[in-house]
């Protein structure tokens, strides 16, 4: 059976939060240690499940689940510090709270606010 | 002069197709007292969200980038197409093209065979469709299954059964009933609005600017993405072969036409790719984006013929192929592009690659693998040399960092890039394409049209 999962980027606010949290052990390191992540398990059915809830999602040449709306991809982080846990619960309590999710994120979908860069041309 | 010299292909079919008036006092005597219509975008059958624009076609075959194709495809066409994936006339050609209307704008119209109809875009004369055959599409659903094909079918690379997931089977299943066919002739050039314009090079344009920079030998390079750094080293690495050295340029064609939301907006594509040039990764000199109109189908191995056309025309004598090449789900075997330019797929209608049947394509392919990130040899590195554990680079994880507002590193994406992608996400108050993105787009279109 294939394996699936999500990425949690790390940027320093998060990484705060998760600070003695025993998560710290199972961050992972890319691009030179350049970006840090941690990998949250989906079971196959779980995976089936969000790609029918939401239409922009799409497993990549990786296995990961992408393309979710902005607002999942938040409580998903908010699941992992409150769950402590990597493993498929904390994608199941994400989808407890589904309809709240959708109703997010049809707002996000008119606007994301852009980030400020700090050398524009 | 060494042997080994690579000459530019002839396009396909032996001459470019040029089919625009550019006099207006001719184009105005053209049109005198001929019944008009005005073009409507192609709307899904069953959400009615625009999901093609024909005009898009119009422009492509007008300005040669579908030579030999000259018009909207008479029944005999559509039907050798769906069989052996060739025009009347032999060349090969993957799509049936169409222009397609309601049962009742037919009845209003009162065309027939003989009629020269005229096409409005944006409320301003377009083009002419000098009709020849009447016909009708009895079953649409099964015209789409057709085009694209079948697992039972096409045992070789179609993997699973089309259906509405399916951008392109869409495209197709949501024709109208009644088919024009004819040849097209613009009478009245459109005008690309920034940034559109700069990159406009249709294939008489392309080839003189080949000859301007000196370049003998060409690698296309696909693309419908904002270009991250795997994408920049399978420009560069696939630009390696050539003849008796690398080749000369790569000519980036980017896809313009109907979006998906969640895909990059057209305006951040092509300018996300001249920021690479601009960025010096692959100096200006080398490199030219470009763009092609064109409402993907996502046919895979199919699509690839059609870029192979287009990029033969454009005076490519390379085309670089990679994986699940113009694909979009698990329809298709991921490597079924590069199955057809290797040995071909017979249920297709190709029992050799289509640079080896008659009256087929003179562009030579370039397949590649993958370039992902080694942290052993601490570079971007290529799938088949490579022998450690690399990091995979995918578009549509990149694309979540990037709704995340985290700034990808620049071993996976240039500043540059990033920075044209905040600057449009900044102009659509979205980084991707959503819904206003897209029905603003169709309503818009790229190009503007001046009186005639």
């Amino acid at each position: 059976m294939a394996e699936y999962f999500m990425v949690v980027l790390l940027d320093d606010h998060r990484m705060a939060k998760i600070r003695g949290t025993g998560l710290e052990e199972h961050i992972k390191y890319m691009f030179g240690g350049e970006l840090r992540l941690l990998e949250v398990k989906v079971t196959e059915e779980l995976k089936d499940r969000i790609l029918q809830e939401f239409e922009t999602a799409r497993v990549d040449s990786r296995g990961a689940i992408t393309d979710l709306p902005v607002a999942f991809m938040r409580e998903l982080f908010n699941q992992v510090v409150e769950k402590r846990s990597l493993g498929p619960e904390v994608v199941e309590a994400v989808l407890e709270k589904i309809d709240q999710i959708k109703e997010a994120a049809k707002k996000e979908s008119e606007y994301l606010p852009p980030p400020e860069l700090e050398e524009e041309e | 002069m060494s042997r080994f010299l690579i000459e530019r292909p002839l396009p396909h079919g032996g001459r470019l197709v040029e089919r625009v008036i550019t006099d207006k006092d001719a184009a105005k005597k053209m049109i005198k007292g001929c019944p008009s219509y005005d073009i409507k975008p192609t709307l899904h059958f069953e959400t009615g969200v625009p999901v093609r624009n024909v005009y898009r076609e119009i422009m492509s075959i007008c300005y040669g980038f579908f030579s030999p194709v000259e018009g909207s495809m008479k029944q005999a066409e559509v039907e050798r197409i769906l069989k052996e994936r060739r025009l009347l006339n032999e060349w090969i050609f993957p799509y049936p093209l169409v222009f397609d209307i309601s049962e009742e704008d037919y009845k209003k119209l009162g065309v027939g065979p003989g009629d020269r109809l005229v096409l409005n875009l944006k409320g301003k004369p377009f083009a002419i469709l000098d009709i020849e055959e009447v016909w009708r599409i009895d079953n649409p659903e099964e015209l789409a299954h057709l085009t694209f094909g079948t697992p039972e079918r096409n045992p070789e690379v179609v993997k699973q059964p089309f259906d509405k997931k399916h951008p392109g089977w869409v495209i197709y299943r949501s024709l109208q009933p009644v088919v024009l066919a004819g040849k097209y002739t613009i009478i009245n050039e459109p005008k690309f609005r920034e940034p559109f314009d700069r990159f406009w090079f249709p294939p008489r344009k392309s080839r003189e600017e080949f000859d301007r920079r000196g370049w003998r030998t060409v690698i296309n390079h696909q693309t419908r993405n904002v270009p991250h750094v795997g994408h920049e080293f399978l420009m560069k690495c696939a630009a390696f072969t050539g003849d008796v050295e690398p080749c000369h340029g790569i000519l980036v064609n980017a896809v313009i036409g109907v979006k998906r939301r969640g895909d990059y907006p057209d305006e951040a594509i092509v300018e996300g790719h001249e920021a690479v040039n601009k960025g010096g990764y692959i100096k200006p000199q080398r490199h030219m984006p470009s763009i092609v109109l064109w409402d993907m189908r996502y046919g895979n191995p199919l699509e690839s013929l059609l870029h192979g056309i287009i990029r033969q025309n454009m005076g490519c004598t390379h085309h670089m192929f990679g994986r699940d090449h113009a694909a979009v789900g698990e329809y298709y075997d991921k490597w079924a592009t590069q199955i057809l330019w290797t040995k071909g797929i017979p249920s297709y209608g190709f029992p050799a690659p289509p640079t080896d049947v008659p009256y087929g394509l003179n562009i030579r392919p370039q397949n590649m693998r993958e370039f992902a990130y080694c942290p052993t040899c601490k570079e971007m590195a290529y799938s088949e040399t490579c022998g450690h554990k690399r990091e995979k680079l995918s578009g549509s994880f990149l694309r979540g960092m990037v709704a995340e507002g985290v700034q990808p590193p620049t071993i996976i994406m240039r500043p540059e890039v990033y920075r044209v992608i905040v600057k449009w996400w900044k102009k659509f108050g979205y980084p991707f394409c959503n819904e206003n993105y897209v029905i603003n787009k169709e309503k818009e279109l790229e190009v503007d049209l001046e009186d005639l």
